[in-house]
């Protein structure tokens, strides 16, 4: 029975309380993926904890440091934050191409991390710019870069107790441009069958690739190429992706294709960002 | 014909206002009385004997009052064929088949009660393949299929899969073989789709403790439901009244009955009690009827100069695990199965075979689009084989007047030609453009034509009231779904009556009162109902003229009406108010002349005939309606991602009763046909059905839309109202077609099957550059 408490928390202090005291405790900010998980009966919930109106949680600001993404703040709002669209513009692409506009209405920027999907179409991009995720914990905060937080399929790097408490893009930002291509089904409302996030950094590249292994993975065989042996036929070095990735075939779409598509979007990555 | 005052003008839609302020009822909005609601218990298995159910722990479950089993439903029901019960008793014959069903106080109950059932099968080997279902030696799905009652129109093979096998023997095949210079072949598959409208399944039921049975329903078809329960539970029909409310959408998959009978068990147990069933999503996927899948043969005998003159035509049909409605798909494909061309010598072999897969039935289309992608790629296998102009091609076998149809019938009032030309002229056919780099681009066309499949005697009736003020009340037993009906309907008995369409009012249908409809199906409404609310219409008008008549001491022949008063042609002073004659009319002295005015109006086909068991000809069609597709698409070849620039749907409705209507229908059809060409198609792994979300089923988004040409033409239907003929199904027919073969000209690669998912152009790319083609 979709029977479960429902407490609203707006002070961070409150919420490990209820997190290490409450049995099957599930944080709500956008809560797009964790209802339709009780729908499905993923998950089971005794109490739902509202973090939305936490302080913390609603920062979205730029300073020395970088750009700061809290746990709260939706995909439309990231994707609208000026400092992103003007220098990590990626970022923006990856996160305005999660579910329709209305999801992205709820859908957090945090959440989609959490929910740790291989496909989760902002997590290429977090990769490329070398994020931050600040995790918060009744024991204090600690940092762990975007590569360590995603674990598995369904798994990140969080403790029984912690919660995801912001982002942070740090500065420098790249020198360059950056494009996000997602292979999808239909095109709009659909989950990656691959997503590519290809940045520029000066005379550098950055490669992340989402839905073809257990994370989402840095093509580091092909940055290597670019990067260390100056490989400039976009061509050559976007065939070298198929060491970085292990993707499976399922309803989406099969290995084969997979591997197919993440070669021809890495190398228009290159193409659009490195110069023809 | 006399000038038409509201059939022809785009009114707004009679149920506008109820629908954009949320006040239009459907089933979940009605607050009825005390509830119980019902959940069901789904097999596991795809095919097995049921060897013992436990439902002993659901029913200690709290909140809990029943919980019925297939013995509890020994009835069987069925439209065409009674092959099915409302569970299954002693076997499964799919993933997904109901066996038990719950009631409780909650939804919430229900649901965890009928976790708690356990159920132990003893599994048999199963057909997912109806290629192999249709070999002798298959395992049997349906071993009583000798017993079971069946219109006798359906050929079954007892102790076989095959649950019909519908042949047509036109001309003489040989012959027509023997004349052609080129023999074409070509195999054709057609996967499962789903309906998937906005609203899902749902039923409600209470039973009165006086005997009375009061169905709320989505059905397309509260009639049907009326005569399929009091069959198949032995109830008489004045003691069972089914209510519709607005259905959010039908396209076939509510046609028949489905889940109201479930629920009468339950409700004679709780008297008073209403009893509610609303399907998930995810049930109304696997649960309710999916487009059966087509594996096809076609052999195409044509002569050099592009003419047909011969068509072998074998379809192989995946019935799924009940065939009752299928059986009639399998047969309308078969007496239609030349498409909207003029064959003179034809073959056809039409199987309906059981499988252990999700249920087969109606979908928008009665089997056309499965039937018409062979005709439509097979027309451009020839072109390209004859290296001439597909269009052409359509045009030099096309129907024309006094054309026959693959059963015989003669067709009239058409102008396919022109359906075809208006598409062609819109994207630009024979100008082939050049794509960027990488990018490939082509043309395609293809045409429609399908007629309602329907029984010969399907009927339609309607009763007009006019009230003491001159308004009136139409009534009527189809159904809305989003169609549009209520708004087309009350124009056409506008038009009869004269009385202007704001002064007629016109409800969903109630069988305790409104009268007999067969079924909102098969693109028939607008012609059956609406002559049969032309002809009340008539009767009202004439009873107004008869009384007018005495009234006025005026011959009736030299009376008119404009709305507003009935008066003398010849000596405008003599004249009556509408309210006048229609408030129970009465003298000067105050002697009566009449009470209150109701019209009738019944309607029957009368140019429908039963076919030849041995030759499948006859007069099926009820009227055929014409229409062609045509798109220019741009083919991604690195990541085979078509990009459909221009799409051109034609259709000749006779008279569009309401062009705004007709037109959005056109736009559904065709986002619906585009929707199946790109993206849908229902994914099974041995029975279960795999992709049976949202997540999963994808289907055409407003993103995926691009702008779409449409054309409504008018060659009036001689014997519909107004000349109107239906266009509800027709325009997702040529749509898929028209894509492949736009997707072929623009690669030079045939494509058999659909949807044209990236992946698989990809591949197709892959494959012809790997042949060295």
């Amino acid at each position: 029975m979709l029977s479960y408490d429902y407490i609203k928390c707006t002070d961070l202090r409150n919420v490990f309380q209820e997190l290490e005291e409450g049995q099957q405790v599930y944080p709500l900010a956008g809560g797009t993926d964790l209802i339709v998980g009780m729908r499905g009966g993923k998950f089971a919930p005794k109490t739902l904890l509202d973090i939305k109106d936490i302080p913390e949680f609603n920062v979205l600001e730029e300073n020395d440091q970088g750009i700061t993404i809290g746990a709260a703040v939706t995909l439309n709002e990231a994707t609208t934050f000026a400092p992103i669209r003007d220098n990590v513009p990626v970022l923006a692409e990856g996160c305005h191409s999660v579910g329709s506009y209305a999801i992205r209405n709820r859908a957090t920027v945090a959440g989609n991390i959490c929910n740790a999907s291989p496909a989760a179409d902002t997590a290429a991009p977090l990769y490329c710019l070398d994020a931050v995720v600040n995790i918060v914990g009744s024991d204090g905060t600690r940092s762990v870069p975007i590569r360590e937080f995603f674990t598995g399929p369904g798994k990140n790097a969080l403790n029984k107790g912690e919660l995801v408490q912001s982002i942070l893009i740090p500065r420098p930002y790249p020198e360059g441009k950056g494009v996000y291509f997602k292979a999808s089904r239909t095109g709009s409302v659909d989950l990656a069958t691959v997503g590519v996030a290809v940045q520029r950094w000066g005379a550098q590249v950055r490669i992340a690739i989402g839905a073809v292994a257990a994370t989402p993975v840095r093509a580091l065989s092909v940055e290597k190429a670019v990067n260390e042996k100056g490989q400039k036929d976009w061509t050559e070095a976007a065939r070298l992706v198929h060491d970085d990735i292990s993707p499976i075939t399922d309803l989406r779409g099969s290995r084969e294709y997979r591997y197919h598509m993440v070669e021809v979007l890495v190398r228009r990555g290159l193409e659009q960002t490195m110069g023809v | 014909m006399a000038e038409l005052k509201t059939v022809g003008t785009s009114i707004p839609r009679k149920d506008a206002i109820e629908k954009v302020t949320g006040l239009a009822e459907f089933i979940e909005d009605r607050y009825m009385g005390p509830m119980l609601y019902a959940k069901m218990k789904k097999s596991t298995v795809a095919h097995a004997k049921i060897k013992n159910i436990d439902a002993s722990r659901a029913l200690e479950h709290p909140g809990v009052k029943a919980v019925l089993t297939g013995k509890d439903y020994p009835n069987m029901i069925g439209l065409y064929l009674i092959d099915r019960t409302f569970l299954a008793v002693d076997k499964v014959r799919f993933w997904g088949e109901p066996v038990a069903v719950v009631a409780a106080v909650t939804e919430e109950a229900a649901a965890e009660a009928v976790e708690l059932i356990e159920v132990e099968y003893e599994e048999l080997p199963a057909v997912f393949d109806p290629r192999e279902g249709i070999k002798p030696d298959a395992p049997i799905i349906h071993e009583n299929l000798a017993d079971y009652e069946i219109v006798p129109i359906f050929y079954p093979k007892p102790g076989t899969n095959i649950a019909n096998h519908f042949k047509l023997r036109k001309g003489d095949i040989d012959r027509g073989f023997e004349e052609a210079d080129m023999i074409i072949e070509r195999d054709y598959y057609v996967p499962q789709m789903q309906h998937v409208p906005i609203e899902t399944h749902k039923a409600a039921v209470q039973w009165s403790p006086d005997g009375k049975l009061t169905v709320w329903s989505t059905a397309q078809s509260p009639n049907v439901v009326r005569q399929l329960l009091s069959k198949s539970l032995d109830i008489p029909m004045h003691k069972i009244r089914v209510i519709s409310s607005y259905i959010g959408g039908g396209f076939g998959c509510k046609a028949g009955a489905s889940i109201e009978g479930l629920l009468v068990p339950i409700a004679q147990k709780y008297p008073g009690h209403i009893i509610r069933i609303v399907f998930s999503r995810e049930e109304d996927m696997q649960g309710t009827f999916t487009r059966q899948a087509l594996y096809s043969k076609l052999k195409t005998g044509v002569r050099k100069d592009g003419r047909i003159t011969a068509l072998q035509y074998e379809m192989i049909w995946d019935g799924g695990a009940y065939t009752e409605y299928g059986v009639n798909i399998v047969r309308a494909a078969g007496y239609s199965s030349t498409g909207a061309y003029d064959i003179p010598n034809v073959k056809t072999d039409s199987y309906c075979v059981y499988t252990n897969n999700s249920i087969g039935g109606p979908v928008r289309g009665f089997g056309m689009c499965e039937m018409q992608w062979g005709i439509e790629r097979q027309l451009e296998a020839i072109a390209r084989e004859l290296d001439m102009d597909p269009l052409e091609v359509r045009k030099l076998n096309g129907m024309k007047e006094g054309s026959t149809t693959a059963a015989g019938q003669v067709v009239h009032d058409l102008d396919y030609d022109q359906c075809l030309q208006v598409v062609a002229d819109k994207i630009s056919w024979g100008k082939k453009e050049s794509g960027s780099e990488g990018k490939f681009r082509g043309k395609g066309i293809a045409g429609l034509v399908k007629c309602p499949a329907q029984p010969s005697n399907a009927a339609s009736s309607a009763i007009i009231r006019i009230n003491e003020d001159g308004t009136a009340h139409v009534m009527i037993g189809a159904t809305e779904m989003g169609q549009g009906m209520l708004t087309a309907i009350s124009q056409i008995a506008s038009e009869a009556l004269n009385i202007p369409v704001d002064k007629i009012d016109i409800k969903v249908p109630d069988t305790d009162f409104t009268p007999y409809e067969w079924q909102s199906v098969g693109s028939r409404i607008t012609y059956t109902c609406g002559t049969s609310v032309k002809r009340a219409a008539e009767d009202a008008l004439g009873q107004i003229y008869c009384v007018a008549a005495d009234l006025l001491e005026t011959p009736q022949e030299d009376l008119s009406f404009d709305g507003k008063k009935i008066f003398s042609t010849k000596d405008p002073e003599i004249k009556a108010t509408i309210r006048e004659v229609a408030d129970s009319c009465k003298k000067c002295t105050g002697e009566g002349i009449a009470g209150p005015i109701i019209g009738r109006g019944s309607y029957v086909p009368t140019n429908m005939t039963n076919l030849d068991p041995e030759t499948g000809q006859g007069n099926p069609g009820l009227f055929y309606c014409f229409g062609a597709t045509g798109v220019e698409v741009e083919v991604d070849s690195e990541t085979g991602v078509i990009t459909v620039l221009q799409l051109a749907s034609s259709i000749d409705a006779g008279k569009a009763v309401n062009p705004q209507l007709c037109e959005a229908q056109l736009h559904g059809g065709t986002i619906m046909g585009l929707s199946t060409a790109l993206y849908e198609e229902v994914r099974f792994d041995k029975g279960i059905m795999l992709n049976r979300n949202f997540t999963d089923y994808k289907i055409a988004s407003i993103d995926n839309t691009p702008h779409i040409d449409s054309f409504i033409l008018e060659t009036p239907e001689t014997k519909g109202p107004y000349g109107a003929r239906g266009i509800g199904e027709q325009p997702m027919i040529g749509v898929a077609p028209a894509i492949a073969n736009a997707v072929c000209n623009a690669l030079d690669i045939e494509f058999n099957t659909f949807p044209l998912t990236p992946e698989r152009v990809w591949q197709a790319i892959k494959d012809k550059k790997n042949s060295g083609a």
